[in-house]
């Protein structure tokens, strides 16, 4: 049990896929103007990550290992990634329309997001059980949601402030987020 | 081994692919009033190129099933542009949309035979000419042809006619985007939908100062002949501005409001010019 919470931990807090492992840094910047559209953003990206780590696990499991191909993990990890998206994202919309709204159109765009193909990767670097990589997953798109929902939180105000005019959107984005990446280095080591 | 390896990586792509096509037969429409979105969404082009405004083709699909008035208010060009589509968007939302309403064309409210009142020889882009002295010509709302329009243009519709020195629209090249009215900076171009039938020709603004007799051979003088012309009450008197406005649908293309105009400020647009008498083309 402390052994999967340490795991959490790590992902969500010390090895955090965007201030320190410096992936998804697309939606990172890209979504995070206002705090609703980068919720609904990391909403679905945590998702996807939870579906993608049980899915690549069986296949990595099942089907890549008993036939000693492993090296051919990325591509077949794209695979099942992008059309496991399509499934979900076709359930969802026909039968829980109030989710596929709250989703909107970056469960879609996430089928190719480099973090989702990060945890999946790490997964299987770290030779995770299917239960710890579920664990890992969650607490990467906890971590994930945390930081976009920081980020935002402060674009938002920043769109309000008086920064000189050269500065304004993504260049005083830029400087929030090593700010930001400095204040999370303050949890290297808990774990 | 490594055709193991093809095979494997085949077979799974493969089972991917039949999997996704079986949930798109099978599975059912729970939610309610998501079969008409679908049904939509098949009509549209499925670009999702953003033109009308929404995220993508799907979610332009929403909005008109929740508000049909948007296929008028921000039209698919895609769409407009295929009759059969159309005719399917029409049937489906249930509302009438006719193709020369919500099609769009630029058309260039001067007919630039302002008098020169001094000779310019600066930057040759209307936007710094307009910026000295109001322009070189008496008129200080008429075209100043240099032809920045022409040069926003993607569909090359613009041309300037340099004996003139007026822009001119080319109806059947225009799309109706709408880049050239942002680009000329005397605010001569406006859209009008594309079944309009009379142009009226002259962006003379009469509150501000001048009478446009003096200042231009082709500026209207709101002496009302017009309105007074029409018998199938088509003209519409716009008091404030002082310009007659017209309506498309009473409209007979009788001509008589060209035929009055003593300042031939009136055209009729490019269209509706093989329907009507060749008696028109007075000017």
């Amino acid at each position: 049990m402390s052994e999967l919470f340490t795991i959490f931990i790590s992902m969500a807090l010390v090895n955090n896929f965007i201030l320190v492992r410096f992936l998804g840094l697309c939606p990172f910047f890209g979504v995070s103007k206002k705090l609703s559209s980068a919720l609904s953003m990391s909403a679905a990206v945590t998702f996807v990550m939870v579906a993608a780590s049980a899915a690549t696990w069986l296949v990595n499991n099942y089907i890549l290992i008993p036939f000693g191909v492993e090296y051919m993990n990325i591509v077949m990890y794209i695979l099942i990634i992008a059309s496991l998206v399509q499934i979900i994202e076709l359930f969802i919309r026909r039968t829980n329309y109030a989710l596929y709204n709250v989703f909107g159109i970056y469960l879609a765009l996430i089928t190719t997001n480099c973090a989702v193909l990060g945890i999946t990767l790490i997964n299987t670097n770290e030779a995770f059980s299917f239960i710890e990589s579920l664990v890992a997953a969650l607490g990467a798109g906890v971590g994930f949601t945390l930081v976009l929902a920081i980020m935002s939180g402060i674009r938002e105000r920043l769109e309000l402030t008086d920064s000189p005019r050269a500065m304004k959107g993504l260049p005083i984005a830029f400087i929030t987020a090593t700010m930001l990446g400095l204040a999370f280095s303050g949890f290297g080591g808990i774990v | 081994m490594n055709l193991a390896v093809i095979l494997i990586l085949g077979a799974i792509g493969l089972g991917s692919g039949l999997i996704i096509y079986l949930a798109n037969a099978k599975v059912p429409h729970k939610v309610q009033g998501t079969e008409k979105i679908e049904e939509i969404n098949r009509i549209l082009p499925g670009l999702n190129c953003g033109a009308c405004g929404y995220a993508g083709c799907f979610s332009y699909a929403q909005e008109l099933a929740r508000n049909a008035i948007t296929a008028t208010e921000a039209p698919c060009t895609v769409v407009i542009q295929n009759p059969e589509a159309l005719g399917c968007l029409e049937k489906s939302l249930n509302i009438n949309l006719d193709a020369s309403i919500i099609n769009k064309k630029a058309l260039i409210r001067c007919r630039g035979r302002s008098p020169v009142i001094f000779n310019y020889s600066g930057v040759k882009s209307c936007r710094a000419a307009a910026q000295l002295a109001g322009g070189y010509k008496q008129c200080p709302y008429a075209c100043l042809g240099f032809g920045d329009c022409t040069k926003v243009c993607p569909q090359d519709a613009i041309s300037i006619d340099s004996e003139k020195g007026v822009a001119a629209a080319d109806f059947n090249k225009c799309t109706g985007c709408g880049l050239c009215v942002a680009g000329c900076p005397q605010n001569l171009i406006e859209l009008v939908p594309a079944g309009t039938k009379i142009a009226f020709r002259c962006n003379y603004q009469p509150l501000k100062d001048i009478p446009g007799r003096e200042k231009c051979q082709y500026g209207c003088t709101h002496c009302l002949k017009c309105f007074k012309a029409c018998t199938d009450e088509a003209i519409i008197w716009n008091k404030d501005k002082a310009i007659p406005e017209f309506d498309i649908e009473k409209c007979t293309l009788c001509g008589k409001c060209i035929e009055e105009c003593p300042q031939c400020t009136l055209e009729l647009f490019t269209e509706a010019r093989a329907e009507a008498r060749p008696a028109t083309h007075r000017c």
